[in-house]
């Protein structure tokens, strides 16, 4: 597909749109404070009332969204270049499936410190992720984007069977998970940030490592060998990546699924499938699908909220089915 | 030769001919055998499962209680609170098996189930409207069906071009499932605590406790719709083969494809509006009956009798296995459902995906 805007006008773009929804963000919500006493709280009034909602609530609220989708967005290129195909996306793939599974079994067995948390989850996305793998290397599945996909709703399923059992069992847990187990943003704990930040970071820098040499497997292993690359090495270095950034974000915000499908099928669109250009757009798109997401979650049924894995799910589905529908899938 | 009768047909070797006038029907002996066989082990395993529980009995007086007869404590247990259940357990899933077998002839995909491709989700997500959103005296059946109706429509509307089998169809499925989930965790989402409530065993797929009315409707829609699946077996049969064949055997395609799906809808909406979406069922209840009977044959019937035996298994599973924490029976399905559906899959030999 050929490039359509070049990298820095679609990063400015992208970055205009995310300061935009940042804004809608802090200034948009299910509360009962309007937008004009939000904007004034934003400038400095004194109402107590709207400065802690737009400062305490809604800012919280909004990195935490910004941070996640970094994290989902810049996974989701990584697991498409990795196992070649458009329609690979941590939730339809079983890796967040896999990491709340781990959470919600930590939770039950008596776990509670966010910390753990986000190793547990980790855990579980790197299992999920090695089943991608094992599942992708195999003779005639690999292959096939689609049966690729259909695995992982089998695997999804399962595992979100397993853990309605596990909270069926502990009604304790059920609470305070019932709105987790979907995807939510709101009502966080306020420590989230503090520990899921450090994953953000391993889980980029580890992506950046593995950049050149995935655009190199693009073209073929033996080019990408001949280049000095090491294939197994770049894909194992590309999973584990994608495990800390979906891990990470699992821990803070729940299985929140499409939202990897939704931001590289984007940004192939603007600047082509090449992955040195798509990633660094990833991540700008990704924070803003996904505050899109949230501020249209928090309008849509006031005065309740929505979990934003609802909202992710209704723009998700379509594209799922675009990028299906498109006569011949492109291959990565 | 100057013969006044008609020459005898014969019946193929494994056959019975059943005549009537001018009307005949092929019967497969062996399937009769099994079927034979299911329903018997059906009845006893029915009869088992209506003695056991915290006040167990004898089978045979287990029997007489569900006719009425003995003590008025033992009636009541038998009558109000298992026969229900045993029965409304019985109907979903003689109703999943059929419908998935259906589906999947048409879909010529044996992963192409009702619930893969989105038809339970669709059910589900209406029969939850009709107690959470809208305020309706509609009953969840009827809901129930126009949501399957919607799902199956708008999958099979937006596959097409690819036709109606191979994983891009499933794949156009998955994400209308994902849809209308994410519908119904709307619903669920902005209603109070009470009425999220009494829709949650619908959103997991549950026999406890279902209303009367829906069970009698699907009761009804079954003795409607199976044989009507066994009469169009014969062309189902054909259908199995590439379309021009097909045709060229005379199968009026379009005609036959719409009937089936409409029938497949019907089951699946019926059963859903009484169970919620359980998987598997509508799996592996044809595959069993596929392995039984040996035959390359579409064997509804089979896949009902086998389907029914699954889920009241699998609902008496759910209810001792953890005792006196009650396991929904679509938890219980899903768990063994999964790496079933993934062994499947990944045995399968290779196929082109579009």
């Amino acid at each position: 597909m050929p490039a359509r805007l070049s990298v820095p006008q679609a990063m400015g773009m992208a970055a205009l749109c995310l300061a935009l929804l940042c804004l809608a963000s802090l200034l948009l919500g299910a509360g009962d404070i309007g937008i004009l006493p939000s904007l004034q709280a934003l400038l400095g009034s004194s109402d107590d009332d709207a400065r802690f909602i737009v400062f305490e609530l809604r800012w919280v609220r909004t990195e935490l969204a910004v941070l996640v989708g970094v994290a989902l967005g810049a996974a989701g290129v990584l697991l498409q270049a990795v196992t070649r195909n458009p329609l690979a996306e941590p939730g339809l793939l079983g890796v967040s499936a896999g990491a709340s599974f781990a959470v919600v079994l930590a939770i039950n067995l008596g776990a509670s410190a966010a910390s753990l948390h986000l190793g547990v989850a980790m855990l579980g996305a790197l299992v999920g992720c090695v089943l991608v793998l094992l599942v992708t290397r195999m003779r005639g599945v690999g292959d096939d984007p689609v049966r690729l996909v259909l695995a992982g709703a089998a695997f999804s399923g399962m595992l979100g069977a397993l853990s309605s059992l596990l909270l069926l069992w502990d009604q304790r847990t059920a609470d305070e998970m019932r709105f987790w187990v979907i995807g939510a943003l709101a009502g966080r704990p306020l420590d989230t940030l503090e520990w899921s930040l450090p994953g953000l970071i391993g889980g980029l820098s580890m992506a950046l490592l593995v950049v050149r040499p995935l655009a190199a497997l693009a073209l073929g292993e033996r080019v990408a060998s001949g280049l000095g690359h090491h294939p197994q090495l770049t894909r194992l270095g590309t999973l584990l990546a994608v495990a800390i950034l979906v891990g990470t974000a699992t821990a803070a915000a729940g299985p929140i699924a499409f939202i990897g499908l939704i931001v590289p099928y984007i940004a192939r669109r603007l600047v082509g499938s090449d992955i040195r250009r798509t990633l660094g757009l990833s991540m700008l798109l990704g924070p803003s699908v996904l505050l899109l997401a949230d501020v249209i979650s928090r309008l849509l049924v006031r005065p309740y909220e929505l979990p934003v894995g609802v909202v992710a799910a209704f723009v998700g589905a379509p594209i799922l089915i675009a990028v299906v529908r498109q006569h011949r899938l492109p291959t990565l | 030769m100057n013969r006044t009768a008609p020459h005898p047909l014969l019946a193929p070797s494994g056959h019975h001919l059943l005549r009537l006038g001018r009307y005949s029907l092929l019967l497969h002996r062996r399937s009769m055998a099994i079927a034979l066989i299911l329903g018997l082990l059906l009845i006893a395993v029915a009869t088992a499962i209506l003695a056991a529980g915290d006040d167990t009995l004898t089978p045979w007086k287990a029997l007489q209680a569900a006719l009425g007869q003995g003590d008025a404590l033992q009636v009541f247990l038998i009558q109000e609170l298992r026969l229900p259940r045993l029965i409304a357990g019985l109907l979903s899933g003689a109703a999943l098996g059929a419908a998935g077998c259906l589906l999947q002839t048409l879909a010529r995909n044996r992963l192409a189930t009702p619930g893969v491709i989105g038809i339970d989700n669709g059910a589900t997500a209406f029969a939850v409207a009709s107690i959470v959103a809208v305020p309706t005296s509609l009953a969840p059946s009827a809901l129930a069906l126009s949501g399957a109706a919607t799902a199956a429509v708008l999958t099979f509307a937006l596959a097409a071009g690819g036709g109606a089998r191979g994983y891009r169809f499933i794949v156009v499925g998955i994400a209308i499932g994902a849809l209308f989930g994410a519908l119904t965790n709307l619903m669920l989402a902005r209603s109070d605590m009470d009425a999220a409530n009494a829709a949650y065993p619908w959103t997991v797929g549950s026999l406890n406790a279902r209303p009367a009315d829906s069970v009698l409707l699907l009761g009804i829609g079954l003795a409607a719709g199976l044989p009507l699946a066994k009469l169009l077996a014969n062309a189902l049969s054909l259908m199995r083969f590439s379309d021009s064949v097909a045709i060229g055997l005379g199968v009026r395609l379009q005609r036959m494809r719409l009937l089936t799906l409409a029938l497949c809808v019907w089951l699946t909406a019926l059963a859903v509006a009484v169970v919620g979406p359980v998987g598997l069922i509508a799996l592996a209840a044809p595959e069993m009956a596929r392995h039984l009977c040996n035959r390359h044959g579409v064997p509804v019937f089979n896949a009902a009798l086998s389907g029914a035996l699954m889920m009241i298994l699998a609902d008496w599973l759910g209810r001792t296995l953890l005792a006196p924490i009650e396991i929904p029976v679509g938890i219980i399905t899903s768990v063994v459902g999964g790496p079933y559906l993934l062994w499947i899959l990944l045995r399968q030999a290779p196929r082109s995906s579009t």
